[in-house]
């Protein structure tokens, strides 16, 4: 087959700018004032020709496109999969790993030898779930695709590059608990389609740590399939060519059945609906406007809905939301809607960042702008615009020779006309008035609508609260994951005595704690890349010994002897019977503070219920003797001990603030359960894991461990 | 910029090469008033990019006025005698064209791509930005908040945002990089009507300026329009302000701490470099294609997998007109301290010192850059901006077509000699980035 695209552009883009001159002859260029008043009228347009592309498939049912164009001396190959997008459950991020695992081995190669070949000619190539790209300069295309057949036939999924996989993608989601757009996206992705559809599932710390590499391959071996693909061949190539490389690279590739799927259609929220998540520290609000909707690809109304969309806010800058939002009320950078048309589902999209300050007056634009071309018509002058503007573009990006594959790439995908872009540029100016109207009011429906907001929540939240249909806004984390908004009521009842009482009974018990003679603790623990340990010996009623140093040496020793504190690192050393040094050792000595914590000396509060890592917990804030004020998080189930946050002086102005997880709580031998695994984060740049090594209670502890020499 | 503001923190490779690319072809002329023009013609698709860059950018700025530049270009979209507000962008978009601009430190960049029957249109339109811009008190103000909203955007509210400002500034004491092209909010408060109005005058002339255009254009028909448009805009009086400021030496490594709203630590190092163009700069560009470019690179090979201590990383030259400076930089991997990133990323640079590349290597490394010469060019908005460039900085609109043997002739001695002489101690600022400690809940 072989398609040849001709289009007259000319015909929509005469008489369109807003002022129009008689025709400009040669005029003297002295003369700056008269006839530089009035803009110049466009020339006579040239037809354009739009390229042509060839289309075959393989025996194996591979179908293959190729766009000839010998403008640069490159190649390139992409072969996409077919499917519909496969959910992934509580394993989300699976098949992102198959894709990048098919590129880190095969049978006979390491990803050292891969990345270094492609390198070598500098090629570029991409796995993924969808499929496998590669680009190189003509020349070295023989190589390119022997490499790209090699991970596509062979991939060999090593274990050990599986793990490195984790551990990045582990670090890289770190981002996203601080991206505002990765929030703003996490959370719209679940609002909008729910967490039953492949488009609502979110990746987070929890679903990748799920992931088996057995269900990567399983994936692989699934669905990449010669039935399931396309090859699209682009660049310095002509379709005989084309036609016996992809013979060669692909004709023996086995066919094989694969599993169709289906979903429900999402619906739109039943009124309008403000989602926050929160930011601390934020400067500026991201704010998206969104919704799914029903469009499909090629469908009757995309064309009509895209115009549409082009005058409420897309792509360009004579938009109503730029003009509104950032030329008239200077409150954003850029304010912009989109649109999207989609196999499963579509949506509906209109966003901007804004201060924070504005961030209730922008969703009332939003909203004015939206209301507003949902219910008046738009001008004739602004469609024009619109659509010049459309045809405009659509013509610039006939200049790349990816644009021709992507469009017989998607005519055969989603069984298009064969005219379907020729005709574009008639169909687009065929718009009216009465096309965009219907359009608005099926696509931009303000009335439901998730209006998604990520900043700093004490800033914004309480005047959003009067967009909300039903008054009550629904708080989400950076993964999408729903707050519960009851969280933070405390029961009736519970004060910060039962808290700590429940925390003490959870431990073991308030007999048994007072049954207490000794406590024997070590831990390992890594830091700067060195392996070091954590030795504490506790005696009632109140002594302390602890050291922390390596192998060979103590690095840091404190001790308490009931009376006098010992501070000191490598050798040097302070004692003290009163003062800060004094309190701070004194505070470690008791084998559970708690316990005091009811007594006159402290006092405590219980100041709400707050989430710590997805645990709902009571924050008791601490003030000690020495007055200074600590806070503590007790989770609400399990009634234990999981964070502790205090501040200390680093140095004159500088305050660090030192978070203490506890975690792995077991129970030891002696009835008493303590965390096996404590996390210091704030002390040093990283984070420091303490694990434990041996925990005792009641052991035998000579009690010239605490003398202060 | 007025939609993107490029803080050039990635390579702007965009030369061509002679291995087997097309020759891009071109007329060049000034005009009796200063302004040089630069045509290129390529008909495959009825489009062109027309488009005026101002030898002017934040290095010409006073140091209580950061961020002019670019605060400039702004309103220069704002009208002038003969369009009215807002009218720049509804004229372009009318005409199914497009349009934008951008500020670094050392220029400013007006384009707009437009059907190729609409060339004239163009020419009007930068014609009058050039003659007789206007520029209104309510534009100001806008815009003004506009600005300080990208700033937020892409410096303030963006994690890793101000890795560039906090570098330079430590970088530089005397010389105008040491401010970011953004500027700070306390100098975009305080422009007044003066600065304006003598900005415009001493930077906004023809003898400042390259018009470049390539595209579907009739030669003849395009030297017509050009010479009726632009022929009568006055020369500027007087001489261009160029900052004459040499940087002393930096006299030894500078470390410092950020605390930013991220979770990733991450180790920036800056090395001083000489001025785009000189022989010692290809050396370094080759060398930052060694340590970082594609997956087998030095640096990715080793921090991200082998040692899997970074999550990512990267190294580029900035290209500045005045001796500028290098990045080389890691995103640490979770759990890992940013000394022991930091020591790795020196060992892959000790050994660039020590050890001569390999034959292997160093032919990848060739290859690499001719892959990406040959790349570019690929259209002609591009291209009118590579030619306006080379003229711009170098007098030699030619090196679109040649620039690339200036890479070719970089030996791997040199290479080495550019790790040594540059890649220094002495000669760095070394940044950690830090997660700002959370606060008490």
């Amino acid at each position: 087959m072989k398609y040849l695209l001709y289009i007259c552009l000319g015909l929509f883009l005469v008489n369109c700018t807003p002022k129009v001159a008689e025709q400009v002859q040669e005029q003297p260029a002295t003369d700056n004032k008269a006839w530089r008043a009035q803009a110049p009228e466009a020339a006579p347009a040239r037809a354009i020709k739009m390229g042509e592309y060839n289309v075959f498939d393989l025996d194996n049912g591979l179908k293959v496109i190729v766009v000839e164009n010998h403008k640069l001396p490159r190649v390139s190959y992409q072969l996409s999969l077919r499917n519909l997008p496969v959910m992934e459950g509580d394993q989300v991020g699976y098949q992102g790993f198959a894709g990048s695992l098919m590129s880190r081995g095969t049978s006979t190669k390491s990803k050292a030898d891969i990345d270094k070949a492609i390198d070598f000619i500098g090629a570029s190539m991409n796995t993924s779930p969808n499929g496998v790209f590669g680009s190189s300069l003509t020349k070295h295309q023989d190589k390119l695709l022997s490499i790209m057949t090699d991970v596509l036939y062979n991939p060999s999924f090593p274990q050990e590059e599986f793990e490195k996989l984790k551990t990045q993608a582990l670090s890289g989601i770190q981002t996203a608990k601080t991206d505002p757009n990765t929030m703003a996206g996490n959370v719209a992705s679940v609002v909008n389609y729910g967490t039953n559809h492949p488009y609502g599932e979110v990746q987070t710390e929890e679903t990748l740590n799920n992931i088996q590499l057995d269900n990567c391959v399983a994936y692989y071996e699934t669905y990449f399939k010669p039935n399931n693909a396309y090859l699209t061949i682009v660049g310095d190539i002509t379709p005989e060519q084309a036609k016996s490389t992809a013979m060669k690279y692909f004709g023996g590739w086995e066919a094989g059945d694969v599993p169709e799927h289906n979903y429900e259609m999402p619906s739109k929220p039943s009124g309008p609906r403000v989602c926050i998540a929160n930011k601390d520290g934020a400067v500026q609000s991201v704010i998206r406007i969104t919704y799914p909707v029903e469009l499909k690809p090629g469908s009757e109304g995309v064309m009509a809905a895209s115009v549409m969309n082009s005058i409420l806010g897309g792509g360009i800058f004579s938009g109503r939301l730029m003009q509104n939002l950032r030329e008239d009320k200077a409150y954003t950078y850029g304010a912009r809607s989109s649109l999207s048309s989609d196999r499963l589902v579509g949506s509906f999209n209109a966003s901007a960042s804004v201060r924070n300050e504005v961030t209730d007056s922008s969703v009332h634009e939003f909203i004015y702008e939206m209301e507003r071309i949902a219910n008046e018509p738009v001008d004739e002058a602004d469609l024009q615009l619109a659509k010049n503007s459309m045809g405009g573009g659509f013509a610039r990006s006939l200049e790349s020779p990816q644009t021709i594959a992507r469009f017989a790439r998607n005519i055969v995908r989603y069984n298009l006309p064969q005219d379907y872009y020729e005709t574009y540029l008639s169909r687009l100016e065929a718009i009216t008035v009465a096309d965009i109207q219907n359009a608005a009011k099926t696509f931009v429906t303000p009335g439901n609508a998730n209006i998604v907001v990520v900043g700093s929540k004490d800033d914004i939240a309480e005047n959003l609260m009067q967009y909300d249909g039903d008054g009550e806004i629904e708080y989400f984390d950076a993964f999408g994951k729903k707050l519960d908004p009851n969280a933070a009521a405390i029961p009736p009842g519970v004060t910060a005595e039962t808290v700590i009482t429940n925390y003490l009974n959870a431990i073991g018990g308030m007999d048994k704690i007072k049954g207490l003679n000794t406590m024997e603790l070590h831990y390992s623990m890594a830091i700067m890349g060195q392996d070091m340990k954590v030795d504490i010996y506790k005696k009632a009623p109140n002594k302390m010994a602890m050291t922390i140093g390596n192998a060979t040496m103590v690095m840091q020793e404190s001790k308490f002897d009931g009376t006098t504190a010992y501070a000191g690192a490598m050798g040097q050393g302070q004692t003290a019977t009163e003062g800060p040094v004094f309190d701070q050792v004194k505070n470690q000595a008791p084998m559970f503070n708690q316990l005091n914590y009811l007594g006159d000396e402290y006092s405590i509060e219980l100041k709400s219920i707050e989430d710590v890592d997805g645990a709902s917990c009571y924050k008791v804030a601490v003030t000690h003797p020495d007055g200074t004020v600590s806070t503590e998080f007790y989770d609400v189930k399990s009634n234990l001990l999981i964070r502790e946050v205090a501040t200390q002086e680093a140095g004159p102005g500088n305050v660090m603030t030192i978070t203490q997880d506890y975690k792995d709580y077991k129970e030891v031998e002696g009835g008493i359960t303590l965390p096996h695994k404590n996390v210091t984060t704030g002390a040093m740049p990283v984070p420091i894991e303490m694990i434990a090594t041996s925990l005792k209670v009641n052991s035998e502890v000579d009690d010239s461990m605490f003398v202060i020499e | 910029m007025r939609f993107i503001l490029g803080l050039i923190l990635t390579v702007m490779l965009s030369v061509s090469s002679n291995a087997q690319m097309n020759k891009i072809e071109f007329e060049e002329y000034t005009l009796d008033n200063g302004l040089h023009v630069i045509l290129h013609q390529d008909q495959s698709t009825p489009i062109v990019a027309v488009s005026v860059m101002y030898h002017v950018g934040s290095k010409n700025e006073k140091p209580d006025r950061t961020g002019f530049a670019h605060f400039f270009e702004h309103l220069l979209f704002e009208g002038s005698e003969n369009i009215d507000r807002g009218e720049y962008d509804t004229y372009v978009e009318s005409a199914g064209g497009t349009l934008n601009a951008n500020t670094t430190y050392d220029r400013t960049y007006y384009f707009e791509i437009l059907p190729s029957n609409q060339l004239e249109l163009g020419l009007w339109l930068e014609s009058e930005r050039m003659l007789h811009a206007k520029v209104e008190q309510v534009g100001i103000e806008t815009q003004r908040e506009v600005v300080k909203e990208e700033r937020r955007l892409r410096v303030e509210n963006q994690p890793y945002g101000t890795v560039v400002q906090e570098s330079m500034k430590r970088m530089f004491k005397q010389h105008p990089y040491q401010w970011p092209v953004i500027g700070y909010m306390e100098h975009l408060n305080a422009a007044e009507e003066a600065d304006y109005k003598n900005f415009y005058k001493d930077f906004y002339v023809p003898n400042n300026a390259i018009l470049s255009i390539a595209g579907d254009i009739d030669i003849d028909q395009a030297k017509a329009w050009i010479n009726q448009y632009f022929g009568s805009i006055p020369r500027g009086e007087g001489d261009v302000y160029r900052p004459s400021i040499i940087e002393p030496e930096l006299g030894g490594e500078i470390r410092d701490t950020v605390y930013d709203n991220i979770q990733l630590p991450a180790v920036i190092q800056t090395y001083r470099i000489p001025a785009q163009g000189t022989e010692d700069f290809y050396a370094v560009s080759m060398l930052s294609t060694l340590l970082s470019q594609g997956a087998s690179s030095r640096l990715n090979k080793s921090l991200v997998d082998d040692q899997q201590k970074a999550l990512f990383v990267g190294s580029f030259p900035f290209e500045l007109e005045d001796p500028g400076v290098a990045i080389a930089f890691a995103i640490c991997n979770m759990g890992q301290d940013p000394s022991v990133v930091e020591a790795a990323m020196d060992a892959e640079i000790d050994r660039v010192k020590n050890e001569v590349i390999p034959d292997e290597e160093f032919q990848k490394l060739r290859n690499q850059i001719e892959n990406d010469f040959v790349s570019s060019n690929s259209r002609v908005a591009g291209i009118a901006e590579s030619l306006a460039n080379y003229k711009m900085y170098y007098g030699d609109t030619n090196l679109i077509n040649s620039e690339i043997e200036k890479y070719l002739a970089v030996t791997k001695e040199e290479i080495m000699e550019a790790a040594k002489k540059y890649y220094s101690k002495d000669n760095r600022v070394v940044l950690y980035y830090l997660p700002k400690p959370v606060d008490q809940p």
